[in-house]
Formats: structure tokens, C-alpha cells, sequence
């Protein structure tokens, strides 16, 4: 029997001033202090019962949380507390990381993406977190804080399960960088959920294809897959398949297959698993398809400039 | 755009809505605005979390013992039962437990945040029965009981409970012989449908605060759509009088049915009574909202329809399995409402009904929005595209052939009033060029196209009254006292038309009486079943025809004048004879003063009037039969044209067209408004809809997993058209639609997805999951 | 019980009030400044009827502790009427009868009133969008995505 409070539990917020003085405290109060970002997830965890804890700590007005910062050459920065729709608003994600910002687009209603903030969705770590596959085919590289200070985790291997990451209970995640994407790089994210916007996704595929000479075929694919697995995961064999075999509509078709049958989905209320694995396939071919179409294109225009 | 307040007054005429500021500025007063200062206390309910058990003891000691709890109560204190028609649930448990979520105990403290620490100090042990989650399971001989002592309960004469069974209500009709009518058919079509228990979801919880004073008066705040009904049956069950008992119901944010009866209304006041003095709130959460309240109950639905080789309808047996849960005080009419329109829009000579309503350990079934015709439509309309299918007949042709007309003596033996469905099956049609197909711009996306059509009557006792009064200001304004809600509907805008044109002043001289307020607002059953427009516009047109009556005797006996030379004009009593002129504020509180300083003529202005049906009869028990079991039926049609994606299963509609034979439109708009937004409301079913219980515990009782339509699931293109045929005892003719149009939208919907995939499914909701599973097992059928 | 004093403008008046620290935004609003326009409908940032202005940006206030607002700016449906800000959008949701109950009018009114200030020419398929997170039962949205066409072409 799901019995929320009918207000919120009692707490104690903490603003700390600094970020170490945000780690100490987190370090001070073990299992009972959590780390405080926009609140969407964690209050509503807090009024369900699924969390309980004595303190929050409220990183969003340390310094530097609030920024994103592109360089040219070694590209993005987004920190910790900067909301899903200032990002979504950024030219550099709206110009060269699109993935994200169409992804985060699923996220909810306009109004939960003013709180609600990337590095929030990627440390829930949940499978179906919308916007954790567009940073994983973008090579995320997540700069996580704690007492020991600084380390930086690639995002692929940050998580464990579905809410469970290898970040320590006295660590924070202070920002997320991306290296600029692979020249020509072409991407699609293609999500399903019940209604047609704003749902959580029933599965989705994020992928980003660019021109590799290194590889046989003369591309390089990266597959993410949210929703259908205890957490997002690359399609690796479908992703070997389009390096190694010449593309054409036979290869992306058994990409999409393979894609299918790489993830492990469950049955719950949203929907079953077979379904799951279905819209992973037709998710796959279809964005796949696009873009193949939009490689070529490149290709095409590339040869009549030359 | 002219200016809203330069809009013309009159009947048909789209006047702004009298609500529309207040709402649109954040002013309008909802029952958990109100401000009740510091002293305030919350109330919270503790719940039983098993769907059928025996209490064996409640311990509510150290609760009690709690800085800040001002009081905690159980079934111990309060004995009686309370029901709408049959009375068979109690305020908080009391020995038995009968659905997960049934209040057993309550606390009300300074604060929400003790009263919750408090509900977990109370120790409640049970010893569990075998819970039963299915209709079907329930009726078999050898069930469990639920309601053991069904027979001692108090009833209504229309409702037959069959005690020692989990049958609380049995209605049938025998029309005809249908076993005789099987063999003459040409087709028959015999089928099975499941429809899930569904939720209101009001955007505004259930909220109600209470008072009791040191003397034991009751004062009762509530989001209510029936504050009557609650004084009555609250009162009566705590053994008081009704006019001890005092509702006041501010606007309500969405009813659908949800908000009538009494559902939690009764759960603060007898906190109330332990904490006298303090006014005690209790606001549902919004899981609570899903998972304690009423709900729209599940059906298994039966039916066995035939025709003849033209494609004349020749018999219908219908058998309904409704999924009533742990009490039926409400949904036993549910029942009957099924039963008596179980044949659907159609003439159908030869019928037989049992509707049954049955006890399950499921959430309570109550009223939603045109209760139990969504659900008997979804099967009806389906059998009947099936029945034209099997002839070859065009689907439209073949409802043309059979709609109920004007005349027709229905399956209860009532004679049919006129009705506009034809028209509203053509306009329908013609809107998504039925008939022709259209092409998809993708070879995986499949369109087809599916009509669906409807009745209701407005369901109720035989004698709900209605009452209204006017009285005149000073300033020539008039305030309408009326008892029935504005629940968002519009009937304070109608209301105020009928009122306005009735006494021939402009609508924005119209003041409603507000907040309802059993004190001082004039009785009114309750606002549901679509009645209002209907019943308490009549009592209004009295009520202005009596006010209007005093005005021009006041006025002619002043002139010497003949009444039938005297009119109302735009707040002007004018003379056709004399053409003298006096405006309603120049003497409608103070009276005229006679010639020579000789007296004075008048007296404050107050018109009264009243309506209750006096002509429906009961029907008889074994048969259903009986000279009028409804006072009138609303009918329509809806049409869609929708495209599936056939590799996700994905539905979008692109057309959707409805039309309803309201009699008379008051307010055009208004009644396009009810066209749309019952429209969404049904796609919203058909599409998205289930509470889906585990072995009786909701899983989904949050807008995370409880979906419902939102701005991007509307059709492409949404058309609405007006019928009118005059209804008799109708104002100006009127008929209510607020239900009608979610009705058909199911079925209309299952037809379409057959007409573009070849599928059918049980029941809704279709999701893109369900669809594609069809499709693949379709498929793998085929070979 | 963790108290604090916090301040902040709402609807442009300097306010100061020691708050128990767990208490949200949407409760500060009702229960202190008895600001009942904005509404509670699910406490879990699901329905939109709670939606407020926080810096400029509307935000689902059962889901901002007030303490957060300390030094910020928050503007709700009265303040934006008085101050003339929801004129035009009250102005064609009355013409389009785009509202029936009103429980979902205050947020649904934010909702699109944000999007107007950011985007004063939106297609419709950007105010379906916008108005994702505000659920209506009511009106069946479409009157609703038509008042704010009009009110961003007026």
C-alpha cells in the first residue's frame, strides 16, 4: 500500500558555503545526510517513504554549480546544479550536443525541468533516466568531490544498478564534461512512453554515428539503451555489427535485432518486457534508418562540394 | 471580439461564463482555501491494509497519549451504517474489514505532521479472511460472504439485494422472448468484455472540514457535488436531524460523480465530535484519492445480439457482472441505471437483462460521469459493428435502421420521446467522410475509421426535487439561490440565463447565491446525472416567473394598469400601452408610493419556485417492465478516424467528430465545451486508463503510473455539433449532456482500431502495448 | 523541528517568516500569505496546479522548499493579475471558455504565460509542449491551447 505523507516529513536543510564544508558534513552524518539538488526526485522520495534521511544538503548555490562552460577544443562542462532547461536553452548543447537536450525534452513538464537537473538524473541512477543515455554516447566524464578530493569518472562506468552507482555516501558529483563529438558525428534519440510527451520512457535508444576510417565499414556506432535493463547499457554487439560490416539496410536491420536481444528488460506497470524488447528493435531500426540517411547526406554533399 | 459584458442576453446565446473571472484571477474560494485560523487541527485516517478481515482489536492508547492529538476515533464510537440506496457501510470499520485502504481509525491533531506520527502509534491487529478480487469469483455458491448480514440492511424500493449471496442488487428485464428470436436470426453475435475499474481524477482531492459545536450542531465545508445528500444521510446515520447538519460547498475543482453521495465527508465530522470547538480538516492525498475513494467499478459484460437478414435487430440478451467492491450503497443504482438502458439506443423487440451487482474485496464502486454507460456501451457498440460486419451492412446504415425513434415502446414498456439520433449519426458520419478511406504517409501506419452511439437518462430515484428562489436588490441585480454545484460544468451560467430571460433582465444583473449552503440555498437533490440543466432549470423558470409575477402586479396595480399590458425589458418594466417606464431598482425593495402621499404599493421582491418529476413510475421486479422508468433520455454520437503505427502499436486520432441531442442549447459554447472535454475524458479511458490492483492493493494510485491525456494526446481535429429536438419538460426545451460525451468515445475508438487492424480486444485500456500483442497474436494465428 | 527565518518577494512585498525547514513553497504560500490561488493537486510535481513564478521561471511549488526561496523572488497568480502580466491570457481563456472547473486555471495560466515570455510566437505544437506537466480534466485542453494561440497573436 503506497501512503505518502500528506506533507513533507520533517528535516533539517543545510546550505553549505563551500563544497568541502558540503562534503565534511556529508562525511560528519553518515546515512543520514543526502546531497540536495533540485529536489525533484528527492522530495518526492522523501514523501513516499523511500528515503528518510535527517539533513539535506543543498549544493545548488556552491560555487560554480550554476555553470556551463564550452570550449571550442576540449568542449562542454555542464556543473552540478544547472537546470534541464537552462541547458536545454544553451547554444552549445542545442549546436553540437543535441542528443542531450532532445532527450531532456522527455523529462517531465517545462516547469519540473526548471528544477530538475542533469546530474540529478544521471546520480538516481535510474534505468529509465531519460537523459543518461545521451551522456553516455557522448563519452560523459562525470568530476565527482570527496574528502580525498577530486576524481573523475567516466560515466560508463559510474553505474552499478538501478540507484546504485559507485559514488561514496561522502562524495558529490560536481559537473559532467564532455569532449567535443567525434567529427561528422550524426545522432537520433527515439524514446516511447504512454502518452506521447512527458512520460517516463517504456524504453528509448540514443544514438550517435560518425565517420571512423579505422573501422571496416567506415563508421563508428554508439547504442545506448534506457529502460530495458537494470541500467542504461550500450548495445555493444549491434554496435561491433555497423563497425565491421558494410552498411546497408540488411546491416541496420540486424543491428536493430541484435539491439533487441542484447537487453534484459523486466515486466512491471509500464509495460511487459517482450513489449520492451520489441520498441528497443523498432526503436533501433527506426533511428538507425535516420541516421544512416543523414550520414549519407553528409557524404553526398561532402562529394558535391568536392 | 466585442466586449464579454456586451454579449446580448438570452436563451442560445453564448454568454461568458458568470465564473469566469474568479477562476481566471486565482479568487475562486475551493474548499481548502478557506481560511480557518490557528486552531485549525488535521485530521488523518489510519487504513486498513488487507482487503478482508475480522479486527480483532484496535489500540489506539498510546495515540492518544501524543502532544497535539486532540482526539482519535474507530468504529467503536459510531454504530450506524450509511448508504445513497442501500445502507451498508459504516463511517470507520467495525469488526470487519472489507477493502485495503477502508478507514478503521482517525486522529485529528495540531498539525498534519503529528496526526501522521500518531496513525502509526495506533495497534491494530486482524485475523485475515479470504479476500475476493472478481466479480465472477463472487457469485459462485460457495464464495465467502462479504456482507453476511445483507439482509438486515436498509434499502430503497427500487433496489433488490439476495441476501446469503454477494448479490446486492438484481435487476432484470423479460421483454418479449428471446429464445424464440434466436432462431429467426440471420447473425448472431455473442461476446465477452472486461472494462477496468477506472478513477475520477478531479485536479482538487476530496476536502472536508468540520465543526461540531458544544451543543452538537454540525457545520461541514466540503468539495461537494452533493451537500444535501450529505446533511441527509450524515445526519441520519449519526442520529441526528437533517437540520442539525449544515454543508457549505464552495466551487468544486472537478466532480465527474466522485464528489456526490457522501464518500469521506462523514470521516471528520465524527472526529469533530470528539474534538468540539476545533474545526477539524481532512484532505485527501492525491494516492489517497485513488486507492480510498469512490471509483468507476469494473464490468464483465455479456451480451448476445441477433438480426434478421435486412439487418433489423431482433434480440438482445445482456448480463452484467458489475465489480460493485466492498460496498455498493451507491453503485446498486449503477446496476439498474445498466439494466434499464441494457439494450443501448436500439429498438429491440425481444430482451432479456440481468444486471447484477456484486460484492468484491475491490475499492468501492461509485458514480462516474454517466455511470454504467460508458461501460455498457463499450460492449453494445462493439456487438453491433460486429452484427453489420457478419451481413456486410454498412455500419452507419445499420444504426440508422435500428436507432430508437420517437414512439417506440422501449424494453421497460416506456414509450420513446423524439429524439435527434439519426441526425447526430449523420452529422458524425458526414464529418470524417465515412465511407471513404484515407491514405497514411507511411506504409506501417494504418488509419481506419469507427462511429459509435449513445443514450442516457438521467439516473436517480423517481422524485429528486429541485428548488430555486430570486430575490431583488436594491441596485435591480437579482440574486439566484440555487442548491445545485458548480462543478465547472456551467451551471451557474445557465442558470443565470434562464433566470435573466425568464424575468427580462440582462444576465449580468444575474448574482449567484454562493456558496451552497444547506442553510440558506434552496433544496436541491444532488448535481449529478446530468439533471441540472433540466430539473433545476425548471425550478429556476418558476422562481422567475414567480418574481416576475409580483414585479408587473406591483406595477400595474401603481399604473392602474392591465398586467397583460406590462412587460420586462432589460431591467425595465415598460408598458406596451402607456409606454411608461419605471426600472426594477427604482422599486423593487421599497415598493412605488401611491398618488397624493396615500400609501405606498410593493414590498421587497422574492420568487420561489420548485420541480420534481411526479411521472416516473417503478418498474416490476421479475419483468423490468413499467409505464415510465426514466423521465427522458439524452442521445448521440461520436465518429473518429485514428491512425495506428502497426511496429509500436501507437494510436493517434485524427478526426473526432461528436454530436448530442441536447433538445435546447442555452449556451451553445457551454454545451461544445461538455462535447470536448467528455471527449478527452473518454479517450483518456480508452487509451491510458486502469488501476491495476494486486491482490487488491492499487499499483498505480499516483500520475506517475495513473495516466491520463494530456495536451499532447489531443485528435488533430476535434468537430462538435448541437441537435436540437425539444424536450417536453425541458426549460425552453433543454436536455443535459454534461455525461453524454464520454459515453461512446470507447467504443468509437475499439471500432476504429477494427476497421484499420482487424482486431478486437476485451476491453480498454488500448494501449500501444495491448495493440501491437493483439496484432502479433493475430499474426501468429494466421500462421 | 528545524525552524529558520527566510525572506523573500512575493509578488513584489519584502516578506519575513520563521518556517519550519521541510515546509515546501506551495505550503508557505496557502498556509502563511494565504496566496489560495495556487493549488495542490498531487505534491509530487505531477499535475502543474501548484505552478508559481521562482526568479522568472515557473516551477512546481510543491517541490521548492521555502527555505530555498530565501532571497528570491516568487510571483503566483494574484500578484500576476494585479500587476496586468495574465491580461491577455484571462482575456482569451474567458473568450474561449477555456476554463470549467478553475482548479488547474492558475498554473495552466503560468505555465503559459512563461512560455510567452520566452517564446512570444509559439506554434501550437510548442503550447501543447509547454503545458505538458498541467493536467486538466475538464476541458479536454483544446480551448486551452486556442486561448493561448490568441492571446499570443493579440
Amino acid at each position: 500500500m503506497i501512503n505518502p505523507f500528506p506533507v513533507l516529513p520533517e528535516f533539517e536543510y543545510i546550505r553549505p558555503k563551500t563544497a568541502e564544508e558540503a562534503i565534511q558534513f556529508l562525511q560528519s552524518h553518515p546515512e543520514q545526510a543526502r546531497p540536495f539538488l533540485g529536489g525533484t526526485d528527492c522530495l518526492v522520495a522523501l514523501r513516499n517513504r523511500r528515503i528518510s534521511p535527517n539533513f539535506l544538503v543543498d549544493l545548488k548555490y556552491l560555487d560554480g554549480f550554476q555553470d556551463v562552460i564550452f570550449h571550442p577544443h576540449d568542449g562542454l562542462t555542464i556543473a552540478a546544479a544547472v537546470s534541464m532547461n537552462e541547458m536545454i536553452a544553451s547554444e552549445p548543447v542545442k549546436m553540437t550536443y543535441p542528443l542531450i537536450a532532445a532527450a531532456a525534452r522527455e523529462v517531465g513538464g517545462y516547469q519540473l525541468r526548471s528544477r530538475a537537473t542533469l546530474i540529478g538524473n544521471i546520480c538516481n541512477a535510474s534505468p529509465c533516466g531519460d537523459t543518461i543515455a545521451p551522456c553516455l554516447v557522448y563519452g560523459g566524464m562525470l568530476a565527482a568531490l570527496g574528502p580525498d578530493g577530486k576524481r573523475c569518472i567516466a560515466l560508463k562506468d559510474f553505474f552499478l544498478g538501478p540507484g546504485k552507482t559507485i559514488l561514496q555516501p561522502n562524495e558529490i558529483v560536481c559537473s559532467i564534461r564532455f569532449p567535443l563529438p567525434p567529427a561528422g558525428s550524426r545522432g537520433k534519440y527515439l524514446s516511447i512512453g504512454r502518452n506521447a510527451l512527458g512520460d517516463l520512457a517504456i524504453a528509448a535508444v540514443t544514438i550517435l554515428a560518425f565517420p571512423d576510417a579505422s573501422q571496416p565499414s567506415g563508421y563508428c556506432f554508439r547504442i545506448a539503451l534506457t529502460a530495458v535493463a537494470p541500467t542504461v547499457i550500450f548495445a555493444e554487439e549491434a554496435q561491433r555489427l555497423l563497425s565491421q560490416t558494410p552498411l546497408n539496410e540488411k546491416t541496420l536491420e540486424q543491428a536493430a535485432l541484435l539491439a533487441g536481444q542484447c537487453c534484459s528488460p523486466i515486466d512491471d506497470i509500464r509495460a511487459s518486457a517482450h513489449y520492451r524488447r520489441e520498441m528497443v528493435r523498432v526503436l533501433t531500426g527506426r533511428a538507425l534508418q535516420q541516421v544512416w540517411n543523414a550520414l549519407q547526406k553528409d557524404v553526398q554533399q561532402e562529394g558535391g562540394n568536392g | 471580439m466585442p466586449e464579454l459584458d456586451q454579449i446580448s442576453q438570452g436563451i442560445g446565446e453564448n454568454v461568458a461564463r458568470v465564473d469566469v473571472q474568479e477562476k481566471a484571477s486565482g479568487a475562486a474560494l475551493f474548499t481548502d482555501d478557506i481560511q480557518f485560523g490557528s486552531n485549525l487541527l488535521h485530521a488523518r485516517i489510519k487504513r486498513s491494509p488487507l482487503p478482508h478481515a475480522i479486527i480483532q482489536s484496535i489500540d489506539i492508547s498510546q495515540a492518544e497519549r501524543l502532544p497535539g492529538v486532540k482526539a482519535v476515533v474507530t468504529g467503536a464510537d459510531f454504530a450506524g451504517r450509511i448508504g445513497l440506496y442501500l445502507k451498508d457501510r459504516h463511517i470507520f470499520a467495525r469488526d470487519r474489514v472489507r477493502f485495503i485502504g477502508e478507514p478503521v481509525a482517525g486522529v485529528a491533531a495540531i498539525s498534519e505532521e503529528i496526526a501522521e506520527k500518531a496513525l502509526d502509534l495506533i495497534r491494530v491487529e486482524y485475523e485475515p479472511l479470504q479476500p475476493i478480487f472478481h466479480p465472477l469469483d463472487a457469485i459462485k455458491p460457495d464464495a465467502p460472504l462479504i456482507h453476511p448480514d445483507l439482509g438486515s440492511y436498509e434499502v430503497v424500493n427500487f433496489i433488490f439485494p439476495e441476501p446469503g449471496t454477494n448479490i446486492s442488487n438484481h435487476f432484470k428485464i423479460r421483454k418479449g422472448d428471446v429464445e424464440r428470436a434466436w432462431a429467426q436470426c440471420t447473425a448472431v453475435v455473442e461476446r465477452e468484455y472486461y472494462i477496468p475499474h477506472i478513477q475520477h481524477v478531479p485536479i482538487e482531492t476530496h476536502v472536508a472540514v468540520a465543526q461540531v459545536s458544544h451543543l452538537g450542531k454540525i457545520t461541514l465545508w466540503s468539495s461537494s457535488q452533493s451537500p444535501f445528500a450529505q446533511r441527509d444521510l450524515i445526519a441520519k446515520t449519526l442520529g441526528f436531524s437533517p437540520s442539525d447538519v449544515r454543508v457549505i460547498s464552495p466551487y468544486v475543482g472537478g466532480g465527474f460523480g466522485c464528489k456526490a453521495g457522501v464518500t469521506m465527508e462523514a470521516l471528520p465530522i465524527v472526529i469533530a465530535m470528539k474534538a468540539k470547538g476545533f474545526p477539524v480538516k481532512l484532505r485527501l492525498t492525491r494516492e489517497e484519492e485513488f486507492y480510498t475513494n469512490f471509483v468507476r467499478q469494473a464490468l464483465v459484460i455479456r451480451l448476445k445480439m441477433g438480426c434478421d437478414q435486412a439487418g433489423n435487430l431482433l434480440a438482445l440478451e445482456n448480463t452484467m457482472y458489475w465489480d460493485g467492491g466492498a460496498s455498493t450503497e451507491y453503485g446498486v443504482n449503477i446496476t439498474r441505471a445498466g439494466g434499464y438502458s441494457s439494450t443501448g439506443p436500439y429498438d429491440v423487440p425481444n430482451v432479456k437483462t440481468d444486471s447484477y451487482c456484486v460484492y468484491t474485496n475491490n475499492i468501492i464502486g461509485g458514480p462516474y460521469r454517466g455511470f454504467g454507460m460508458s461501460e455498457l456501451h463499450t460492449g453494445i457498440e462493439q456487438c453491433v459493428d460486429e452484427l453489420a460486419d457478419a451481413l456486410g451492412m454498412d455500419k452507419v446504415e445499420f444504426r440508422l435502421r435500428n436507432v430508437v425513434q420517437g414512439g417506440d415502446t422501449l424494453a421497460t414498456g416506456m414509450t420513446m420521446h423524439p429524439t435527434g439520433i439519426k441526425e447526430c449519426i449523420q452529422k458524425v458520419a458526414a464529418a470524417v467522410d465515412w465511407g471513404k478511406t484515407s491514405k497514411s504517409t507511411e506504409p506501417y501506419l494504418k488509419r481506419g475509421k469507427g462511429i459509435a452511439i449513445m443514450w442516457k437518462a438521467p439516473a436517480m430515484p423517481p422524485n429528486p426535487g429541485s428548488s430555486a428562489t430570486i430575490k431583488l436588490n436594491e441596485d435591480g441585480t437579482l440574486l439566484l439561490g440555487i442548491g445545485g454545484q458548480e462543478i465547472g460544468q456551467g451551471t451557474f451560467t445557465v442558470m443565470a440565463q434562464l433566470a435573466a430571460a425568464t424575468l427580462g433582465v440582462p444576465v449580468k444583473a444575474v448574482r449567484i447565491a454562493k456558496p451552497v449552503d444547506t442553510d440558506y440555498s434552496p433544496y436541491e437533490w444532488q448535481t449529478v446525472a446530468s439533471r441540472l440543466t433540466w430539473s433545476m432549470g425548471n425550478a429556476v423558470l418558476a422562481a422567475a416567473q414567480d418574481a416576475r409575477r409580483q414585479i408587473l402586479a406591483i406595477v400595474a396595480e401603481a399604473w392602474k394598469e392591465d398586467v397583460d399590458d406590462l412587460d420586462i425589458l432589460d431591467g425595465v418594466v415598460i408598458s406596451r400601452k402607456t409606454e411608461k417606464e419605471i426600472k426594477l431598482k427604482d422599486f423593487a425593495v421599497y415598493g412605488i408610493p401611491k398618488e397624493n402621499f396615500e400609501g405606498w404599493i410593493g414590498g421587497p421582491i422574492f420568487g420561489r419556485g420548485k420541480f420534481m418529476p411526479t411521472y416516473v413510475t417503478g418498474l416490476d421486479k421479475e419483468t423490468g417492465q413499467g409505464k415510465r422508468a426514466v423521465v427522458h433520455y439524452t442521445t448521440g454520437a461520436q465518429a473518429f478516424e485514428i491512425e495506428v503505427d502497426i511496429r509500436t502499436g501507437k494510436l493517434h486520432v485524427l478526426r473526432a467528430a461528436a454530436a448530442f441531442d441536447v433538445g435546447k442549447a442555452i449556451n451553445p459554447e457551454l454545451v461544445r465545451a461538455q462535447m470536448e472535454g467528455g471527449l478527452i475524458q473518454g479517450l483518456s479511458s480508452a487509451l491510458f486508463e486502469q488501476m491495476i490492483f494486486k491482490e487488491g492493493t492499487m499499483q498505480n494510485p499516483n500520475f506517475v503510473d495513473y495516466r491520463i491525456a494530456t495536451t499532447v494526446d489531443l485528435p488533430d481535429e476535434m468537430m462538435t455539433f448541437i441537435v436540437e429536438v425539444p424536450q417536453d419538460d425541458g426549460p425552453f426545451g433543454a436536455r443535459g449532456v454534461g455525461e453524454h460525451p464520454m459515453v461512446p468515445t470507447v467504443a468509437g475508438i475499439a471500432n476504429a482500431i477494427q476497421d484499420a487492424l482487424g482486431i478486437r480486444m476485451q476491453g480498454p485500456p488500448f494501449t500501444a502495448e495491448k495493440i501491437l500483442l493483439t496484432l502479433q497474436s493475430q499474426e501468429e494465428k494466421k500462421g | 523541528m528545524a525552524d529558520q527565518i527566510v525572506q523573500m518577494t512575493v509578488n513584489g512585498r519584502l516578506e519575513q517568516y520563521r518556517i519550519p525547514q521541510h515546509m515546501t513553497l506551495l505550503r508557505f504560500l496557502r498556509e502563511m500569505l494565504a496566496l489560495t490561488g495556487t493549488k495542490n493537486g498531487c505534491e509530487a510535481g505531477e499535475c502543474g496546479a501548484c505552478t508559481v513564478l521562482l526568479n522568472g521561471e515557473p516551477v512546481n511549488s510543491c517541490l521548492v522548499l521555502a527555505v530555498e526561496c530565501d532571497g528570491a523572488t516568487v510571483e503566483t497568480v494574484e500578484g500576476l493579475t494585479e500587476r496586468g502580466a495574465l491580461a491577455a491570457l484571462q482575456q482569451t481563456f474567458m473568450e474561449e471558455n477555456a476554463i470549467q472547473c478553475g482548479f488547474c486555471t492558475p498554473g495552466m495560466l503560468i505555465s503559459a504565460y512563461a512560455l510567452l515570455q520566452r517564446s512570444p510566437h509559439p506554434s501550437d505544437q510548442e503550447i501543447k509542449e509547454a503545458l505538458v506537466g498541467n493536467l486538466c480534466r475538464c476541458t479536454g485542453y483544446e480551448r486551452i491551447v486556442k486561448a493561448v494561440r490568441q492571446a499570443a497573436q493579440a
